[in-house]
């Protein structure tokens, strides 16, 4: 089965990438490497993957950011433990598409909560058609996609800070560090291989981001929030180029296969 | 006299503490809480939302519903459907979490403690398939589906998306199968068990917390996906719940209560399960990231 519908596939894909089909004449046109020598004069696809890019950086600094940050307040047995926890993890048993609605309404430009509240207070300049705006569109989808995001770093986080040596702390404490060094240079290095972890898949989630674009935007305003992976749906599926389609999977493939191989040589090693 | 010593000690050094100490607790759960609302403020908004009509959206957006219309609710199930959608979700979800859990304990547990030639590769074999993305694989899996004759019925999500939740599933269950103990398999062994018996009777009851964890991240990759149903169940019979849901609010897209109130339909059963079974919710969820 998983050979039916993975690997064969896999091989598949790279025989299309090499074809140009519609995906429904009977014939499949071989046309060598024509889709990849398009692909690097198509500038819809540096876009996409510009976008890609912009995703990975802010979508992994910024909830990776907030769970630590989040996690070291919480560390040391503050009250009301259990309750944070499961407030920050419920958007994270969400489906991606559910928070990709919720916040196309946060977002709405007539009677959004976001707008409404920016009139409320006076501050009407303030309110814009978010999800409208070709430069605010993409930070506003990463901002619902961190409040989806950010509990699930940040139990996988507190998970580590169990594991860290008390006795380091209080001997820095003795040794009179303050708070940001102790930081630094205990829970930090400490930490490093969750960090490295969560990094690292992180990164995949955002070269492989789907769901919750297609879901706001749909790649609009004109390409402005198109990822690698809504191009290459829209492409084959909804504009019929399967061929050319094949040669943005196969680009897509090739891009998280030099990731997740990164990931998870770390995860062996570090495993032991 | 020391007794006397250490009490004055304790009072010099009182006045100075609580000062500093109550700002940073005040500073404290400040953030905390801050955060906490981040999360629950557009939950508050898509439950006033969706009780509201849309005339008393226009007049007042953010405030309460001046009437709680929970009407608003038995509407929005029927005219979207959902009860089809929830049922064709079941109806993909349990054959692919039945088939994901058992193949991969199967596989898991012979790729970890059975000795037969050319299991690391093997291991190996399955491991790319972990790492290539579906993205990869979709569009010839579309015409692969269409030439074996499945597509247009349920098949068309639970043979794929079984396949490509395995590598995962058997990464996962090798790993937990590794760290147990060989004592245990030697013990069972003595008493007469086979390969099959130490799996069923010794190894098997032994995997609770990793069946459970796996469950759970196999239960809720399937339910919650989206791209794959959206390419290879298109037809509205066959639609389950994630494409349904985006079907639903396109459609009323205008009509904001009407969205809203499929949106909360669709959310508050997998969060109330999730309030109960908390534990194994952050597991499951979180197996991908610190297993392994």
């Amino acid at each position: 089965m998983y050979v039916i519908f993975v690997v064969y596939p896999f091989f598949y894909t790279i025989y299309l990438s090499l074809t140009k089909w519609d995906g429904a004449k009977p014939v499949k046109q071989f046309v060598g490497l024509l889709n990849y020598e398009q692909l690097f004069a198509d500038w819809r696809l540096w876009s996409a993957l510009s976008h890609n890019f912009i995703w990975i950086i802010l979508g992994t600094v910024t909830p990776v950011a907030i769970g630590l940050f989040l996690g070291v307040l919480l560390w040391r047995g503050a009250r009301g433990m259990v309750f944070f926890r499961t407030v920050y993890f419920l958007p994270v048993v969400l489906a991606p598409v559910a928070v990709g609605i919720i916040w196309k309404w946060m977002y709405n430009p007539q009677f959004g909560p976001i707008n409404s509240t920016l009139r409320a207070v006076g501050l009407d300049v303030l309110a814009k058609g978010w999800l409208g705006d070709p430069y605010l569109a993409l930070p506003a989808i990463i901002l619902a996609g961190v409040w989806g995001y950010f509990g699930f770093c940040f139990v996988v986080i507190m998970a580590g800070l169990q594991n860290i040596d008390m006795e380091q702390i209080d001997a820095a404490l003795v040794d009179g560090a303050n708070g940001p060094q102790r930081l630094w240079y205990i829970v930090i290095p400490g930490l490093r291989h969750v960090l490295t972890m969560i990094t690292a898949f992180t990164l995949i989630l955002g070269v492989n981001v789907f769901d919750i674009i297609w879901i706001t935007t749909r790649g609009g305003p004109g390409r402005a929030t198109h990822v690698i992976a809504t191009y290459t749906y829209n492409t084959a599926f909804r504009e019929s180029y399967v061929g050319y389609g094949s040669a943005l999977a196969i680009v897509m493939g090739v891009v998280s296969l030099v990731l997740s191989f990164v990931f998870i040589s770390i995860r062996e090693r570090g495993g032991d | 006299m020391e007794s006397h010593v250490g009490a004055s000690y304790q009072v010099a050094r009182r006045p100075s503490r609580p000062a500093r100490y109550w700002i940073a607790r005040g500073a404290q759960y400040g953030i905390l809480i801050l955060f906490a609302l981040y999360v629950l403020v557009p939950f508050m908004w898509v439950i006033f939302t969706a009780l509201k009509s849309n005339y008393e959206i226009a007049q007042d957006p953010l405030g309460l519903p001046p009437n709680w219309r929970f009407e608003n609710l038995a509407q929005a199930w029927n005219q979207g459907k959902f009860s089809r959608y929830f049922v064709n979700s079941v109806i993909v979800t349990v054959p692919i979490v039945l088939l994901v859990v058992s193949l991969s304990c199967l596989a898991g547990y012979g790729l970890a403690r059975l000795k037969m030639p050319g299991r690391m590769l093997i291991f190996y074999f399955f491991l790319v398939g972990l790492m290539a993305p579906f993205t990869a694989i979709m569009i010839p899996l579309f015409y692969i589906l269409r030439d074996i004759g499945v597509l247009g019925t349920y098949w068309a999500m639970i043979l794929p998306q079984t396949a490509i939740s395995l590598p995962f599933g058997i990464f996962f269950m090798r790993a937990f199968f590794s760290g147990l103990p060989y004592d245990l398999t030697d013990a069972a062994k003595i008493d007469g068990c086979n390969d099959f018996g130490v799996f069923r009777r010794v190894m098997l009851p032994l995997a609770g917390p990793a069946v459970a964890a796996l469950v759970v991240f196999n239960f809720m990759g399937s339910w919650n996906a989206f791209l794959l149903p959206l390419i290879y169940l298109q037809s509205d019979k066959l639609r389950p719940i994630m494409t349904g849901m985006m079907f639903f609010t396109t459609r009323w897209g205008p009509d904001y209560s009407m969205s809203m109130a499929g949106t909360l339909i669709v959310m508050a059963p997998i969060m109330a399960v999730y309030l109960v079974f908390q534990r194994q919710f952050i597991q499951g969820l979180t197996a991908g990231a610190v297993r392994g």
